[in-house]
């Protein structure tokens, strides 16, 4: 406490340099934020393909409607019928083989069985 | 000497044969009859571009160059279903009727033997119109060549046939070793002997569908387990069964997301059981509310319809399901349910999938012509392969569990994990009428009304005996829970039981009662 200038001053100079630098990075990550967004032609460009596809979609009948969901339920049912990759929750099988108790219990349970070589 | 450029050129144009089987003409003739040909099959049946053709070109042990075609009358080899792996064989009828040669026997015999090796299912169709007589005893010795291998890959990895045209004499047999046999009702047939000796024997006309077409095998002598109409549904049946089962006797049948469920209840269920006990029900009811939605795939559905078995799923992991069917003999179990059932139950055990059983069964069907058949033997075979289990076992008695039946149906000495009763259960030595002659004989002889007091014997006999409560007091029953809780309880329960393990003594095989 024998100069409390200095010391001041030394605070004064550390806060500056610490809120110098935050301010800088401020400012790079502004501009870079600026760089990111997309540009204004392909957002308006997105919105005319939206509306086709709606279009596309209002110009099929309420047969054609009603087939397609039948058809992607149908599908829906055939995957989970035949356990298809999509709709297994593990693979190949399930996650049993994965337990030691299991592996080791099975094993056990087939060399009585297993012939010799 | 040849360029690089003409062997490559053989080479195309071998295989180029190879893939037109017997020709253009035998093919139209195939498509005519309603059949498809080998390799449009197996289009259907493996997932596109991932089948790899093995001994395309291997072609018959004859001098006659006119028939040494490529493949020999069989496409072998691997493939995908679903993203599994599996190794297939299909008969093709367009290359000499596709009857069976030593060196197709060769061909089958090196995918049987990889895929026991490689443990992975091996699934034939078969459309053979029987041994290459040319042959002569080399064919005969090429059916043994693939028997034996059926035997050795039996419970070590899914076996699938489907027959979809001709299987006639010992080429029966292969399928019959294999673990599930699918037919195309159009056009498969399977015998020992055709119309043609049938009607030199005994003089009987006969077609070969009624001889030995899917009604029969699936109906009447249980040697079929589905059929479908065709041979493109034939192929969608053998990709469902598929999805059940493991890739083999180590692994586990892939468990799919679950789409139903876990907690469901069912209050529909607590009025399942009619009140009068003389009345039917129908056990598929049960079935489609307890599992997951639209899972149940019936085994033998036409076959020994007093008992139901097939395979679902609870909470996506696949069971086997058998059941009493109180709609059909009142569930009584006969030669052909306990068959039915024995061979399911083993089925499940070998690829371990848990088994669920649902009894009500009043006892084994009593009749003359049960007892000289060999129900005794028969009904063993269920004792024996649900004794012989070591996979989770679950039982749930709806109703009647009486006498010998109800130790046969998974019960607590069989090393059932878990009992389940609901309050409609009536487990006793039997049924209530017959105890009460014996066991009351003196009393009713010397009363003055017999009839009142037989009533009153009777009525005393069910409060004691005819309620789930006794057998849970010993100790058979491990719960009494309320119907509509059938689902969440069996699910808890698989959980808790799916790392079972459990070991039989080490022996070279049992003796199955047979």
């Amino acid at each position: 406490m024998e100069n409390p200038g200095f010391g001041l001053m030394m605070t004064a100079l550390g806060m500056g340099l610490v809120f110098g630098v935050l301010a800088l990075l401020w400012g790079m990550l502004t501009l870079l934020t600026r760089f990111d967004r997309p540009e204004a032609s392909s957002v308006n460009e997105s919105v005319p393909a939206d509306e086709s596809a709606s279009t596309a979609t209002e110009q099929l009948t309420a047969e054609e409607l009603a087939a397609i969901a039948v058809a992607v339920s149908f599908h829906a049912t055939m995957l989970r019928r035949e356990a298809a990759p999509a709709v297994r929750s593990y693979w190949p099988g399930s996650l049993l083989f994965a337990s030691r108790w299991v592996a080791a219990g099975r094993a056990r349970q087939n060399q009585s069985w297993q012939r010799r070589r | 000497m040849e360029t690089p450029e003409s062997q490559l050129e053989t080479l195309r144009r071998l295989r180029e044969r190879a893939l037109q089987g017997g020709g253009q003409e035998r093919i139209a003739q195939q498509h005519a009859r309603g059949k498809l040909t080998a390799r449009e099959r197996l289009g259907l049946l493996l997932d596109p571009g991932s089948f790899q053709e093995i001994g395309a070109l291997a072609t018959s042990i004859t001098e006659d160059e006119g028939q040494r075609i490529p493949g020999d009358g069989t496409v072998t080899g691997f493939g995908k279903i679903n993203g599994r792996r599996v190794a297939v064989f299909a008969q093709d009828f367009t290359v000499m009727g596709g009857s069976f040669s030593a060196v197709q026997a060769n061909k089958i015999c090196r995918m049987q033997d990889l895929a026991i090796e490689s443990g992975i299912p091996i699934i034939g169709l078969n459309d053979s119109g029987g041994a290459r007589i040319q042959e002569g005893v080399r064919s005969l010795a090429a059916y043994g060549e693939v028997f034996v291998r059926n035997v050795l890959a039996s419970g070590v990895v899914p076996q699938i046939s489907a027959i979809l045209g001709p299987c006639a004499g010992g080429a029966v047999y292969s399928p019959a070793l294999t673990d599930f046999v699918i037919m195309s009702e159009s056009t498969g047939y399977m015998f020992l002997t055709g119309p043609d000796v049938i009607k030199a024997v005994s003089g009987r006309d006969i077609s070969t569908q009624e001889l030995g077409g899917a009604a029969v095998h699936c109906a009447r002598s249980g040697v079929a387990h589905l059929s479908a109409p065709d041979d493109q549904a034939v192929i969608e049946l053998i990709k469902r069964l598929l999805s059940y089962l493991p890739q083999n006797n180590n692994e586990d049948p892939p468990q799919i997301m679950p789409y139903d469920r876990a907690d469901r209840q069912e209050p529909a269920l607590n009025a399942l059981v009619p009140a009068d006990e003389r009345q039917g029900y129908d056990i598929h009811t049960l079935i489609d509310l307890v599992f997951d939605y639209d899972s149940f795939l019936e085994i033998q559905p036409l076959f020994a319809q007093n008992a139901v078995v097939g395979f679902a799923r609870l909470d996506g992991y696949a069971v086997g399901v058998v059941a009493n069917q109180p709609a059909m003999m009142a569930g009584a179990l006969d030669i052909d349910a306990s068959d039915k059932i024995a061979r399911f139950v083993r089925i499940c055990d070998a690829f371990n999938i848990p088994v669920i059983t649902f009894v009500d069964t009043p006892g084994f069907l009593p009749g003359i012509e049960q007892e000289y058949g060999g129900v005794i033997r028969h009904g063993a075979k269920i004792i024996y392969a649900y004794s012989e289990a070591t996979v989770p076992k679950i039982s749930v008695v709806l109703r009647k569990a009486i006498g010998g039946a109800y130790v046969a149906m998974s019960s607590k000495q069989l090393r059932c994990d878990l009992n389940f009763a609901w309050p409609s259960a009536q487990i006793a030595v039997m049924g209530a009428e017959g105890a009460v002659r014996i066991l009351q004989r003196d009393e009713l002889r010397a009363a003055a009304d017999p009839g009142k007091l037989m009533e009153q014997f009777v009525a005393e006999y069910r409060r004691k005996f005819f309620n789930p409560y006794h057998a849970a007091d010993l100790g058979q029953i491990d719960e009494v829970i309320e119907p509509a809780e059938t689902r969440p309880r069996l699910i808890r329960a698989l959980e808790i039981l799916r790392t079972k393990v459990q070991q039989n003594p080490p022996r070279k095989h049992g003796l199955y009662p047979s």
